[in-house]
């Protein structure tokens, strides 16, 4: 039997150079490739009707767009209007990367700790760029909560800044987590029907169990890689409101 | 009514039956807690695998770690990363957000605009009615004067041709009366006329004497007074 994390390995597909660098494709490429591609590919024909009273996949798009767009002007404000592509953005790569993962023999790229994590670094220098810029030296009164008392202000200080520092751990970790939970859990149920199965005779039977449970399970896949690409944007955009607003 | 599923909250949707809600949010909760207790129990030992050798791990990319923490892929997968995640943000920050927007935006102008020009229909519509109306008022008094107008004047002219008839009537009356009057008159004279001639006849046939005719009509008048007292 294979191990349930054996599909998250990373399988070159074809050897690539680019000036002497290793850009090798693997399966992990591909399925960032895709999810760009697909997503673009979908809101771009979705939207080719430009219809004033949209069909129903003109309104997915802009359900889309609107559920994002939205997402940003109640979290940060009209002052995250230009930061709207980004987000977007964001929000889409990660849903797309979470779905198409769950098609089956597909490949999850969210489930790839680095990859959630470059995301969150760069979302977590970004804002307190953003916040230093914007607020130059005042941006550290950020990590005093007002109206503590003296003595406990060191102590607090200290705990703010961890919490800060934090925030790129706990943001990719979530979404690695959940992905890499998910399709062990698939796999491990999927080998267990395998595995009565192959048992043979009355265990044939016996395999629609966990066939039956991969079923609901894949329901709450498809419900947890939603809730997962919006847990990671709405979470981008509390830290950039913190950025531009501080508290 | 509100749910609540784990750390969702879910606003409960009025036209869906409130049992079959209530089955669905019980299921996704039990599915969600088994999950949790599945993730942490997987999270734990591939952890655990990983770490227990994790210098050989990181090392060759064993296959029984986790396939994650093997750091010879991570240069290769931040680099598909930045380029693909670049691209799309290019994709979608020129061609796909301004498109919707402006979808979503040219929408809005047009809802703006149909509302202002059926606003403004509503008030041409409001006006032609209180034109109309005002006309038909118009019109519902000029129709009760003229038929006061007409009314008046028949009644006039009524009244005119009455009088006249009157007059005319009246005027008739009067000559018959007097012509009656006269032959009446007439008649009686010459009803005494004849009457005192009879009497000079019959005097003379019955006595022999002569009457004068003065004296024939004297007493036939006072016969005839006294004829006329008796019947009055």
């Amino acid at each position: 039997m294979h191990s349930p994390v054996e599909q998250f390995a990373i399988k070159v597909l074809f050897a690539l150079n680019l000036f002497g660098f290793d850009i090798q494709f693997t399966n992990s490429s591909l399925f960032m490739v895709l999810a760009v591609l697909v997503s673009s590919a979908f809101l771009y024909f979705a939207m080719a009707p430009a219809a004033t009273v949209p069909g129903r996949m003109q309104g997915l798009a802009e359900m889309l767009y609107e559920f994002v767009s939205d997402m940003v002007r109640s979290n940060v404000g009209s002052e995250g209007r230009p930061y709207f592509p980004f987000v977007f953005t964001l929000f889409v790569f990660v849903l797309f990367s979470n779905l198409l993962g769950l098609i089956p023999y597909s490949y999850t790229t969210t489930s790839q700790i680095i990859v959630t994590f470059a995301m969150a670094m760069f979302i977590f220098i970004g804002v307190t760029l953003i916040a230093l810029f914007k607020h130059g030296l005042h941006f550290f009164s950020f990590f005093v909560p007002a109206g503590a008392p003296k003595v406990l202000i060191p102590f607090l200080v200290l705990i703010e800044v961890i919490s800060y520092f934090v925030r790129p751990v706990s943001l990719s970790v979530r979404l690695f987590a959940n992905m890499l939970a998910g399709h062990t859990m698939l796999k491990v149920f999927g080998g267990l029907a395998v595995m009565i199965a192959s048992a043979g005779g009355v265990f044939v039977a016996g395999s629609i169990l966990p066939l039956v449970a991969i079923v609901g399970l894949t329901g709450l896949e498809i419900l947890v890689a939603v809730l997962q690409a919006y847990v990671f944007t709405i979470l981008t955009c509390m830290y950039l409101n913190d950025a531009l607003h501080l508290h | 009514m509100r749910f609540k599923c784990g750390s969702l909250s879910y606003a409960g949707h009025a036209d869906i039956p409130l049992a079959r809600q209530l089955i669905w949010i019980t299921l996704v909760q039990a599915m969600m807690n088994f999950r949790n207790i599945v993730t942490r129990k997987i999270m734990g030992s591939a952890l655990l695998m990983s770490l227990s050798g994790s210098l050989p791990v990181l090392a060759a990319g064993d296959a029984k770690g986790l396939p994650q923490l093997d750091i010879t892929t991570w240069p290769n997968q931040l680099f598909w990363l930045i380029v693909t995640f670049g691209v799309g943000y290019v994709i979608m920050s020129r061609l796909i957000t301004p498109r919707i927007g402006g979808v979503l935006e040219q929408r809005g102008k047009t809802i703006q605009n149909d509302l202002a020009r059926a606003k403004e229909a509503e008030a041409e519509a409001q006006e032609m009615r209180s034109a109309y109306e005002a006309s038909l008022d118009e019109a519902r008094a000029k129709g009760a004067e003229a038929a006061s107008k007409a009314m008046s004047e028949a009644k006039e002219s009524a009244e005119a041709a009455e009088a006249e008839l009157t007059a005319k009537l009246a005027k008739k009356t009067k000559t018959a009366e007097t012509k009656l009057a006269k032959i009446r008159d007439e008649a009686l004279a010459s009803i005494n006329d004849v009457a005192s001639e009879v009497t000079q006849d019959a005097v003379l046939a019955v006595t022999g004497m002569k009457v004068t005719k003065a004296e024939a009509t004297k007493s036939v008048s006072k016969l005839t007074k006294a004829g006329a007292g008796q019947e009055a």
